[in-house]
């Protein structure tokens, strides 16, 4: 069908005083496929737009160029105008004509606010139609992890009004290594245990233990989940997933020149001794730990450090000493935490080399130079608890991988963006929360969960999506199959599948597609179109540069 | 377009280029009225093909802005572009277009002199040619 | 697949000189996979050799074309027969292959070479590429857990390492390299068939591939 372009242009209230706009009726008019120019002062209001859409009815004006003011501000209004008409939204090319020319040049800018006309024209001669669709999606939510912030997830999406499932090789997780928390009255195992029976007693939520997650296919809306049970395999949709995977511990030999033993214990072993005292053949006169030797990022062993130290002079009275070469203190209530710690007489030593530690006498001696005493300090105490490495959950870099989703450099996921994305991860409809995140602050990952059930809550209510249909799209008979795009996506919104039983191509996922156009650029088969950003309409951009006015 | 009309193709992110163009409006901050930016998704989206194409066709210099590094939307949009506006560069080194007539700019959505700083140094160059 | 890797402009510039209408053809297939001569890299040499003679007098006129398959004689016909009536020469931007099959069917035209093509390999990740074949006829495979010894050895061992590894399992030749017989044992290890390299095989018949190589299907 012929292409029949209408310019419209407006004055801003004949504000743009440097741009004669006699002499650009005049000359656009005679620009290529161009059948009508009007001129007005305020198309962005009601009245404006009134004329235009009257205008374009007359001489059946099919493309519609807008040189105006900032595209951004207008698109959306117009966009609709163009749809009342019956033409697609995406028939429109704009022109900033204000903030790009006449407001930033100096004299006269007649020639190079044509020029630009002519290049939304150019490329409006390229547009084609982009239908808007509903997609249905799944209301399901998977969560997988059964841990605190597993169990939290899936009551606040209960809460909300989605039903989840609750995935976990063993309901508990991490918390249970906890002896206590500083500041709050319940100990975790009385949190934990009040979390199981909510999670257990609420209707919306279905657990499934000893089940873990083999594969995710599909996109936002509709994740197609293999869950292995032992020897059965199931395959259930779900709108959107959140891994609450947790962390793991593990004390590095390489950090102490030694095994953990009978004296050299692990947090966790000294929170089990603690709550069955009579475990010590006597009470344990000096307790030491050891912080900070392996460069840690994670604020968990500070966490574990404080509360257990605190832990043991209530429980134990004992003699405490606290090795360390800096105290992270930057988490919600961990400074007021250290402020009783020291208050109730733990002592803290600060070295700058590690710690020499050695076994006498069936007690164990760490020798270390203070550095605000300036001298060696030597000690010698029943029990050292040992610094544990954070480390990401087993099965992180076998996940990651098949999700297409980045960890960062210590192995844990990653957020999107840490700056403008925090919560979201690189996929639309996937979360990750809590440890295997890397963090470890109560209310940080509190706030995580409710921001990603939030999330998911307005992505799934309504039940269905709008989206823009194949804005994106891979050309299957250009299709090369080489993988480039789904690798290169960071979205995750490309995979492949098979065309008429035949040939596998790729192909791109509205609801997930963010709309970059990086797989565009990069196809080398030149197989994917982005409308709207066409190769040809990014051409005839360019192309109208300079072309006698 | 010719290269004589000194013109400067600037390909700018719609989500900090094309920002930072149009707070140069708003503060009327003036620079040289030989640039045309071509809207894009991302700096992502720029091939090198379209950077070449551009000189093919005349034009002077080119620029292409995206976020910065980071703090790209779509995580490696910008970094993407970087590298193929370096593999550009070598090709157009290859017929001796070899003065920094293609470059690529990494800013953020407010940053308005920046934006002109950048047309401006262009502008320069080109115009010293 | 076919890797290949365009020539310097320098050198197709000077295959060109004397040329003032030419036609560009590309390869849909293994060289638009490697990113060296598919419809995109038909597009940007053309761009370079354009603006090279931008300045010149009479400057160059070039068509461009991609084939789907450039080692198809139908599939050339296809796609160029009509466009090489008004060319003088034709640069191919398809493999060995590809160039040869263009110069066969169209042998009134110079027909040049825009890539150098390297080896058989496969994507390490996407824009790498690396070499994992040598075509010579007598495959080895079986007998070393999968890793070719002929290609990725530099010395071509059949025997085992040449006791000059260095630290770290690389190549005395190439330290970057990874020395294959290490990677080989590591791989036999894991399947427990170690006793293969206790074996000792013959030296590779490097006749085994007469060149130009034929092979014909028993169906055919």
């Amino acid at each position: 069908m012929q292409v029949r372009i209408g310019i419209f242009i407006c004055d801003c209230g004949k504000s743009l005083s440097n741009i004669d706009f006699t002499k650009v009726r005049e000359r656009a008019e005679k620009f290529q496929d161009v059948v009508y120019v009007d001129l007005s002062s305020s198309l962005c209001l009601e009245e404006g737009q009134k004329n235009m859409l009257s205008a374009i009815r007359e001489p059946d004006i099919n493309r519609v160029v807008i040189a105006g003011c900032s595209s951004e501000l207008k698109e959306n209004v117009f966009g609709k105008a163009l749809e009342e008409l019956g033409l697609n939204y995406n028939f429109l090319s704009l022109a900033n004509i204000r903030e790009q020319c006449s407001w930033t040049h100096e004299g006269d800018v007649t020639d190079k606010a044509l020029e630009l006309i002519r290049m939304a024209a150019n490329k409006a001669r390229f547009l084609q139609p982009v239908e808007k669709n509903y997609i249905p999606v799944n209301k399901e939510v998977l969560v997988v992890g059964g841990g605190f912030s597993g169990m939290k997830s899936a009551l606040e999406l209960s809460g909300l009004g989605l039903r989840t499932t609750l995935l976990e090789a063993v309901l508990g997780g991490k918390l249970g290594e906890f002896e206590s928390f500083y500041g709050i009255e319940a100990t975790p195992e009385e949190m934990l245990s009040s979390m199981r029976k909510a999670v257990a007693g609420d209707e919306n939520i279905k657990v499934l233990t000893s089940a873990e997650v083999t594969k995710v296919e599909g996109q936002a809306g509709d994740f197609t989940v293999s869950i292995g049970r032992g020897e059965e395999k199931v395959c259930q949709s779900f709108g959107a997933i959140i891994f609450a995977t947790g962390y793991m511990t593990e004390i590095l030999p390489q950090d102490f020149q030694l095994k953990p033993d009978v004296n050299i214990i692990s947090q966790r072993k000294l929170v089990e001794m603690l709550q069955a005292p009579g475990e010590f053949e006597r009470r344990p006169r000096t307790i030491g730990f050891v912080l900070d030797v392996s460069n840690e990022n994670s604020r968990l062993p500070v966490l574990s450090t404080l509360n257990n130290a605190l832990a043991v002079k209530k429980r134990l009275g004992s003699e405490v000493y606290v090795f360390c070469k800096s105290l992270k203190v930057d988490s919600e209530g961990v400074e007021k935490l250290y402020r009783e710690a020291r208050e109730r007489g733990v002592v803290f030593l600060k070295f700058e080399e590690r710690p020499r530690i050695s076994k006498e006498d069936g007690r164990v001696r760490v020798e270390a130079r203070d550095l605000l005493l300036g001298e060696e300090v030597t000690l010698l105490c029943d029990f050292l608890v040992a610094e544990e490495k954070v480390l990401p959950p087993e099965g992180t870099e076998a996940l990651s991988s098949m999700l297409n989703i980045g960890t960062d450099s210590g192995g844990f996921y990653q957020d999107e963006n840490v700056h403008l994305y925090p919560v979201a991860s690189e996929r639309k409809g996937i979360f990750f929360v809590g440890g295997c995140k890397g963090d470890s602050d109560f209310t940080r990952i509190s706030m995580d969960i409710s921001s990603a059930a939030m999330s998911i809550y307005k992505l799934l209510c309504p039940g269905k999506v709008m989206v823009e249909v194949e804005k994106v799209k891979v050309e299957s008979e250009r299709c090369r199959a080489c993988l480039t795009c789904v690798r290169v996506c960071p979205h995750g919104a490309i995979q492949m599948v098979r065309v008429d039983t035949e040939k596998e191509v790729a192909k791109i996922y509205d609801l997930a597609c963010d709309g970059c156009g990086i797989c565009a650029a990069i196809c080398p088969a030149k197989a994917i179109r982005f409308e709207g950003y066409a190769d040809e309409q990014i051409l005839a951009e360019v192309e109208a540069i300079g072309e006698s006015l | 377009m010719n290269r004589e009309d000194n013109k400067i193709v600037a390909f700018c992110c719609e989500h900090s280029a094309y920002q930072a163009a149009n707070k140069a409006g708003r503060t009327r901050l003036y620079y040289p009225d030989n640039v045309r930016i071509i809207r894009v998704p991302c700096a992502g989206r720029v091939d090198v093909q379209h950077i070449l194409k551009a000189f093919e066709k005349g034009a002077a210099g080119v620029l292409v802005m995206g976020c910065q590094e980071g703090a790209c939307q779509h995580l490696t949009g910008s970094t993407r572009a970087k590298e193929r506006v370096k593999y550009a560069e070598s090709l157009l080194k290859e017929v001796g277009i070899d003065g920094g007539e293609v470059r690529m700019v990494n800013l953020a959505p407010d940053m308005a002199q920046r934006f002109i700083r950048e047309v401006k140094e262009m502008a320069e160059k080109i115009e010293g040619r | 697949m076919i890797i290949a890797q365009r020539k310097p402009l320098e050198e197709i510039k000077n295959m060109l000189s004397g040329y003032k209408n030419i036609l560009v053809a590309g390869c849909r297939t293994c060289v638009t996979i490697c990113w060296a001569g598919g419809e995109k890299e038909v597009g940007i040499l053309s761009s370079q050799l354009k603006l090279a003679s931008s300045g010149e007098r009479n400057g160059l006129s070039i068509l461009e074309a991609t084939v789907e398959r450039q080692c198809e004689k139908e599939m050339v016909i296809d796609e160029l027969g009509d466009k090489v009536p008004e060319v003088e020469a034709i640069l191919s931007m398809g493999c060995g292959a590809g160039v040869q099959t263009v110069a066969d069917i169209f042998e009134g035209k110079p027909v040049f070479p825009a890539l150098n093509t390297t080896f058989v390999g496969m994507p390490e990740k996407e824009g790498a590429w690396v070499e994992m074949c040598g075509a010579c006829g007598d495959c080895f495979l079986d007998r070393s857990g999968g890793i070719c010894p002929v290609v990725r050895c530099a010395k071509g061992l059949l025997n085992g390492p040449c006791g000059g590894t260095r630290r770290g399992g690389k190549c005395e030749i190439d330290p970057e390299k990874e020395c294959a017989w290490v990677l080989i044992y590591r791989r036999l290890e894991k399947q427990g068939r170690l006793d293969l390299m206790r074996k000792y095989y013959e030296p590779k018949n490097y006749r085994a591939v007469k060149r130009p190589g034929r092979v014909k299907a028993a169906t055919a």
